[in-house]
């Protein structure tokens, strides 16, 4: 607990990128809550591999140009 | 704050007040008999908390309807587990204190106050778990 998981994401960018959607819109579209959206934008929580498939379906981009490994 | 980071702090405030109280109760009790208060001291106590508790829960959960009526998401669960795991650990730790306790003192009504207590504690961990993993990093 306590240190960040070292995953990397543009969640944030690509979610102003798609007309400002909100981080409310984001977590209806993926089945989370807002508050997990925020966690994996802060970079508090790296989500599962079906939710990262998801978030990337929702801006029509390939997994590895929302997610990252860090360094 | 998520509805059940709201779910959590209700219950450890109303559990971290129970629990307080359930102390004032039977040591208040145990001083005016002498002894270590038997366990039918508490019994309204612990009807009053449960009864409390299913009541706290129902008026969240009618103020904020559409968010309880979501089920759990991934990362919700997490914290639950990680936080009931952890609580389990408390809850064991106690229970074997309060066994210490009974092996050297042999006070039945006390095993049964430090193991009520027990519960309560870890209760009470379990919910500032789930805050605390709702904060941080999980």
């Amino acid at each position: 607990m306590g240190r960040p998981p070292p995953i990397t994401n543009r969640v944030r960018e690509l979610r102003e990128l798609h007309g400002q959607m909100s981080q409310a819109a984001l977590a209806e579209a993926i089945g989370v809550t807002r508050q997990t959206v925020i966690a994996i934008e802060q970079g508090r929580y790296s989500p599962s591999l079906e939710s990262s498939f998801r978030i990337a379906r929702v801006f029509g981009v390939g997994l590895e140009d929302v997610f990252g490994w860090e360094g | 704050m998520s509805f059940r980071e709201k779910s959590a702090w209700l219950m450890a405030l109303l559990l971290t007040g129970a629990g307080l109280y359930y102390v004032h109760l039977v040591r208040g009790a145990s001083q005016a008999l002498g002894e270590t208060a038997p366990p039918v001291v508490v019994i309204a106590f612990i009807l009053l908390l449960v009864n409390g508790a299913v009541v706290a829960q129902t008026v969240l959960a009618l103020s904020l309807r559409k968010e309880a009526a979501a089920p759990a998401d991934e990362r919700e669960r997490l914290v639950q587990q990680r936080a009931g795991s952890w609580s389990g650990l408390v809850l064991a730790t106690l229970a074997v204190v309060s066994l210490g306790h009974f092996m050297i003192r042999g006070d039945g009504n006390m095993l049964f106050h430090l193991v009520l207590a027990s519960l309560i504690v870890a209760q009470i961990a379990e919910h500032g778990f789930q805050i605390l993993l709702f904060r941080r990093s999980v």
